[in-house]
């Protein structure tokens, strides 16, 4: 069993639990109504349709996989479209993701296959965390290990932290102007990386406000890439794993 | 014709000399006082300096009695501010640590009186005294829906807005809207003419549609209806707002509407469609890189998309602190050279 993201689930080894027609068509109810719940940013039937699914013989790894994530993908493609998402929406979609990987997982007949690990912060005097916290719910679901730094992070402090996780990226999330460009913020971890000459072994992220009014300044900042929202980040720092892992 | 003409004519719709030109200039009156942004904001009479000596120079229309957006939550029981060298500072101790701290949460009852307003006051009073009736004196004034998250940060408001516990959301939209009714009032009683009523809650970029109706719309009206909606102008920060113009009409009854650098300036003037000023806003990070053709070919876009018909203002958002000046000088320049002349058509 894979989900769309190719994400590998650790169950799709055994031909007697492949998803057939019969499954998907018992699966669609949940899928729909999860996935309506979420665009209502209605939690508490979110988290219904889950607890439902499991009393109905789901399993866990189905409600991950087939209904959380999908979920999340369904908004990403929704957003490339150009269909107005909320912020509200990305928040409700991810904090219902962190929730059921943390009550999930240890439920799972078989430990999932871990996609990276990403160590992820705020930059320094930068005290905006709700772009990071989306984010990481995103990127529980998508099987990535996240180190969360907190806020207000030292340029220094996401090096090492990414060194000691042995990371593949690292994920600098600013709100203010002055945080984004400023000389202790994206620039300084890049220039780190150079001096210690680490920059083939990590990649840098980055994501707010200010890189939406600009989508160049992620590159004036040294970084390899950023997401327009902290849904579309999920897959903006999956696709940097996989770039770092094939080096 | 002055700059307060130039405001009342826009939003009535008559001929004006040009379009009025609003720059919202706020950190950088530290750097014409020679002062770091601490020692700049901790002074009513320094920053009235700072912005009169900014009109001045630049000779844009409006006049800021802004200090930083922190200060509300100073009011609110705040202690800690974080300052930074080169842009706003942040709040360094939330008022509130837990949603289960919400009853506690005690709201002024004369806000005009109160010792963490006094130094607004003071900046008030000169801004008044130097330049009132000639130019515009715009106040910043969070919503009720929105001013949670200064007092508990963004992640814990969103959070219990949309899960809960609802008796604790509501107590505490109840006391935020409290504390607007009686800011807007003291920031009237202060001699502020323009009340910018901040609410990115108010955007359906940040919220559904449906909370946007069953939540934001009804604590607006809690906000606004005490004391009306004169001289309020809707702004959503820099989040779009463009398909809510016609509810806001409809039930606020507020007329000049801040747009977002993301809302398209045609649509937001259709939707107004003459009821009130609409104000186009430049994308204002940009600034700090463009070269001076890239600063007059936005500008241009802006006004001519915005000046057919009049009732149209030029507008910046958040005006960063690294943005050179010459860069704010083209800007200004270009808007009062394609925003000039007969705007009513």
């Amino acid at each position: 069993m894979q989900s769309g993201s190719g994400i590998k689930t650790g169950v799709e080894d055994r031909p007697d639990e492949k998803m057939d027609a019969a499954r998907q068509v018992f699966l669609s109810p949940f899928i729909r109504r999860y996935h309506e719940a979420i665009l209502d940013t209605d939690h508490p039937f979110a988290r219904q349709v889950v607890t439902e699914g499991l009393e109905q013989g789901i399993l866990p790894e189905e409600i991950l996989f087939k209904i959380v994530l999908p979920s999340i993908e369904q908004i990403m493609v929704s957003v490339s479209e150009a269909r107005d998402i909320s912020l509200a929406q990305y928040f409700i979609a991810s904090q219902i993701a962190s929730e059921v990987v943390e009550e999930l997982i240890p439920r799972f007949r078989q430990s999932p296959d871990m996609v990276g690990r990403v160590v992820i912060g705020t930059a320094s005097g930068d005290f905006h965390g709700l772009g990071k916290r989306i984010v990481i719910g995103c990127l529980k679901a998508m099987m990535v290990e996240v180190f969360d730094l907190g806020l207000n992070v030292a340029p220094e402090q996401f090096v090492e932290a990414a060194l000691r996780a042995n990371a593949q990226v690292i994920g600098i999330s600013a709100m203010m102007i002055h945080t984004a460009r400023g000389e202790n913020g994206c620039r300084k971890v890049r220039q780190i990386l150079k001096e210690q000459c680490l920059e083939e072994r990590f990649r840098i992220a980055v994501g707010g406000a200010p890189y939406r009014f600009n989508p160049d300044l992620y590159r004036q900042v040294g970084a390899d890439a950023c997401a327009e929202n902290g849904i579309a980040a999920g897959k903006v720092i999956t696709g940097l794993i996989r770039e770092v892992q094939r080096r | 014709m002055n700059s307060m003409e130039r405001l009342v004519a826009a939003i009535q719709g008559k001929p004006a000399d040009r379009i009025p030109i609003f720059c919202n200039l706020l950190d950088q009156g530290a750097r014409e006082l020679n002062l770091s942004l601490e020692e700049y904001y901790s002074k009513g009479e320094y920053v009235a300096e700072g912005q009169l000596k900014m009109r001045e120079k630049y000779g844009y229309d409006n006049l800021w009695s802004l200090f930083y957006v922190g200060k509300e939550a100073e009011l609110l029981g705040c202690r800690r501010m974080i300052f930074a060298k080169d842009g706003p500072p942040n709040v360094g101790e939330m008022v509130l640590r837990r949603p289960e701290d919400i009853p506690a949460l005690q709201v002024p009852d004369d806000i005009y009186s109160h010792p963490a307003f006094e130094e607004q006051r003071k900046c008030l009073r000169i801004l008044r005294d130097e330049a009132g009736g000639k130019y515009p004196i715009c106040a910043y004034l969070t919503a009720s829906m929105t001013l949670p998250a200064i007092l508990m940060g963004m992640e814990k408001w969103m959070s219990l807005l949309l899960t809960g516990p609802t008796a604790l959301r509501d107590e505490l939209l109840h006391k935020c809207s409290l504390f607007f009714q009686r800011e807007i009032e003291a920031y009237r009683q202060a001699g502020a003419d323009v009340l910018v009523y901040s609410n990115p809650f108010g955007s359906t970029d940040f919220i559904t549609p449906k909370i946007f109706q069953e939540l934001s719309l009804p604590w607006m009206q809690k906000d606004l209806q005490p004391g009306g909606t004169a001289g309020v102008v809707y702004y959503c920060g820099s989040s779009p707002f463009n398909d809510v113009i016609e509810t806001v009409i409809e039930h606020l009854g507020i007329q000049v509407f801040y747009l977002s650098p993301m809302d398209d300036i045609r649509t937001g003037k259709r939707r107004v469609a003459g009821r009130g000023l609409t104000c186009g806003v430049i994308n204002d990070i940009l600034l700090i890189d463009w070269t001076r053709e890239q600063v007059r070919a936005e500008v241009r876009r802006i006004i001519e998309a915005g000046k057919p018909g009049g009732r149209f203002l030029f507008g910046t958002l958040v005006m960063p602190f690294t943005i050179p000046e010459d860069n704010i000088r083209v800007m200004l320049e270009a808007a009062c050279e394609f925003g000039e002349g007969e705007t009513v058509c």
